[in-house]
């Protein structure tokens, strides 16, 4: 090949190469896709679903039945000795308490591999396997922990992971709960420093439709610090071992739960309930028509 | 630009306009692979995944800890713990899936079986004690050709089958009269106090009496593998079978669950450590025994609500105080419904 050649190559090409690969880079999306979502992140303030007053369950699909477990729930559950080191499962840390992960990845050295990626919460010390490998779930009949058993697989620049085995956990810390049926389809996403989460929970038993959250946001911070969060088993609670506080049907004194009572943002019972037209941004039209509590709620009736 | 063009030949030319070319080619062909497996992965995403229980008539193995095992599919779980002295079981399951439960244990361990430890007395779980015990042999106290005295008469050919007494009432009768199950399958050696204890495979081993679905049940303690046997004190599949008439009610339930709580000691956050192998249903933890404890405390305290409200056992089945765990524990048909379960709740709390 001539030297002049190469001078006239490299001019004509200049121009048209970038056009070229750009073309080709649109159509093979996959081959940049598993990207790496390790490293520290922290948690964005960010607004938690629904009124945040306390026995709320706006946007949250929960059948009758779900309800009535919600209704029946004491916030005097959480001083049940038993449950005193109970934690925030993994799936509603993602959502609830804004808490910083580490994630990272376990590679087969000799392919260079990921075999699977873990993940630790600061909240409570939970911890994550999402297993890359293939490798079969567990029996039905294994042990369900906090966290489940997750696998997961790119879907384009989307790593999709899927949770099963998990055990029975509150959605929300006032008394909403998933069972121990439920499986999460969780999909982490990474925009440069962003790590976005969006959570699909499904619950045969207590939802009669899936509950979806979006807005859960990390931005990577590789100067954070997790601390230990161990827990030790309480012996003397307020209350006493062997009691299970809650409510009797219709004798909740929770204020979401009190139909007189507004929540700040003035959202009528009937919302309050939830349910899953709750979810639907449709309902704001009816949400329109209902009536509006008049009491303002006291002090100390909503988390947030 | 254009004379250095006309001293090349048009042949080079072309080759320069191939580079470019194959090197987008060779991208394309690497993307479609990439491309190919993520389809791959989309078309066997499941939702949601199907999980695997034991095949109808067949019987799963699972490790639980340390020297335990769980064999599940034969009726009501089975617990067995193996290791130099032999093997010692918990339940025998139904008299129909003997074969099956004999050859998933000695798929464990082929050293004999020395000990049969029964929960309950009901079917499913003690149905297999005839055919299992018979497999086994107990170590002789004496020679085994000794005759003399009450230790002569015993079977050595065979397992050991240890219950509370109560349990061995419920399976026998009086002489003269027909028993339930035949008197190979009787326990032949029960314990009438809180607990009875052995030292099996290098750990204690320790038979706790509770009154819980009936006045019979055992939870058997394995202290080094850190692993309860829990029999139908805990039954992740279902309400509990109270056997009123057996003597259990829904206090001594709760009782006996908090009792079990005791037992168990989690790991860290309320959950790991000790397992606990239910009558029925998955393995399970600390976690598992007190939300079934707190379910059936407060299905205690709603009924018993409605009564002190007055109503009859059709209202308060009509009111539905379990209607919040019905999908998950409740059933419409079979040996024992929901309806049966509350009937057992209200007439427990009527006596």
């Amino acid at each position: 090949m001539c030297r002049a050649h190469v001078g006239i190559w490299v001019l004509q090409w200049t121009g048209r190469v970038p056009l070229l690969l750009l073309l080709v880079l649109s159509m093979s999306q996959p081959v940049f896709a598993q990207v790496d979502i390790t490293g520290l992140w922290r948690p964005m303030p960010r607004n938690q679903d629904g009124s945040g007053m306390t026995g709320d369950a706006a946007g949250v699909p929960l059948t009758p039945e779900g309800q009535w477990r919600g209704q029946s729930w004491s916030p005097e559950d959480f001083d049940t000795a038993e449950w005193v080191c109970r934690p925030h499962a993994f799936d509603y840390s993602l959502e609830g308490p804004l808490t910083a992960m580490r994630i990272w990845a376990e590679m087969d050295r000799p392919s260079q591999r990921v075999i699977s990626y873990g993940a630790h919460l600061n909240q409570q010390e939970q911890e994550t396997t999402i297993y890359m490998d293939g490798r079969p779930r567990p029996p039905a009949n294994a042990l369900h922990t906090w966290s489940g058993f997750s696998t997961g697989e790119w879907d384009g620049d989307v790593l999709v992971v899927t949770t099963t085995h998990l055990k029975e956990t509150y959605i929300r810390r006032s008394g909403l709960m998933r069972s121990d049926q439920a499986t999460v389809r969780t999909r982490w996403r990474r925009m440069g420093n962003y790590l976005q989460a969006t959570s699909i929970l499904y619950d045969p038993v207590n939802f009669a439709e899936p509950y979806m959250r979006t807005a859960l946001m990390w931005i990577n911070d590789p100067a954070l610090v997790e601390s230990p969060y161990p827990c030790e088993e309480a012996t003397e609670t307020a209350v006493p071992r062997g009691d299970v506080a809650h409510f009797l049907p219709g004798q909740s004194p929770l204020p979401g739960l009190n139909p007189n009572l507004a929540d700040r943002f003035g959202t009528p019972y009937e919302a309050r309930l939830g349910g899953p037209a709750t979810t639907y941004p449709e309902y704001i039209t009816r949400m329109k028509t209902l009536p509006r509590p008049a009491t303002t709620a006291p002090a100390g009736a909503a988390e947030n | 630009m254009s004379q250095l063009q006309r001293k090349c030949s048009p042949g080079s030319r072309l080759t320069l306009l191939w580079i470019p070319a194959i090197a987008c080619l060779a991208m394309l062909g690497l993307t479609e692979q990439v491309s190919t497996q993520a389809n791959q992965n989309r078309a066997s995403r499941m939702w949601a995944p199907a999980l695997a229980g034991a095949a109808p008539g067949e019987i799963q193995v699972l490790p639980v800890q340390g020297n335990v095992h769980v064999l599940i599919g034969a009726g009501g779980n089975i617990t067995v713990q193996a290791g130099a002295d032999g093997v010692l079981m918990v339940d025998t399951g139904n008299a129909a899936m003997s074969a099956k439960v004999i050859a998933a244990m000695r798929s464990i361990l082929s050293r004999p079986l020395r000990y049969i430890v029964n929960t309950t007395d009901r079917a499913e779980h003690t149905g297999g004690n005839s055919a299992i015990a018979d497999v086994g042999e107990t170590i002789p106290f004496r020679e085994p050709n000794y005759t003399a005295g009450p230790q002569g008469a015993l079977d050595v050919g065979r397992a050991s089958i240890i219950a509370y007494y109560t349990v061995m009432h419920r399976m026998s009768a009086p002489t003269g009269k027909a028993a339930p199950i035949p008197e190979s399958g009787w326990p032949d050696n029960t314990y009438s106090i809180a607990q009875k204890r052995l030292y099996f495979n290098d750990e204690p081993v320790v038979i706790m009496h509770l009154t819980a679905n009936s006045d019979g049940n055992s939870i058997v303690l394995f202290r080094k593998s850190d692993v309860v046997s829990a029999g139908d004190l805990l039954d992740l599949t279902g309400y509990p079978v109270i056997d009123l008439a057996g003597g259990g009610t829904i206090e001594t339930m709760v009782n006996s669950l908090n009792r079990l709580i005791d037992v168990v000691v989690p790991r860290a956050n309320a959950a790991g450590g000790t397992m606990v192998i239910p009558g029925h249903g998955r393995i399970a933890d600390h976690a598992e025994v007190v939300y079934y404890r707190d379910m059936m405390t407060i299905v205690r305290d709603r009924v018993q609500d409605l009564i002190k409200k007055g109503m009859t056992l059709d209202q308060v089945k009509a009111a539905r105080p379990t209607r919040d765990w019905d999908a998950r524990y409740g059933r419409d048909t079979g040996d024992w419904t929901t309806s049966m379960f509350v009937e057992a709740v209200y007439q427990s709390l009527k006596k």
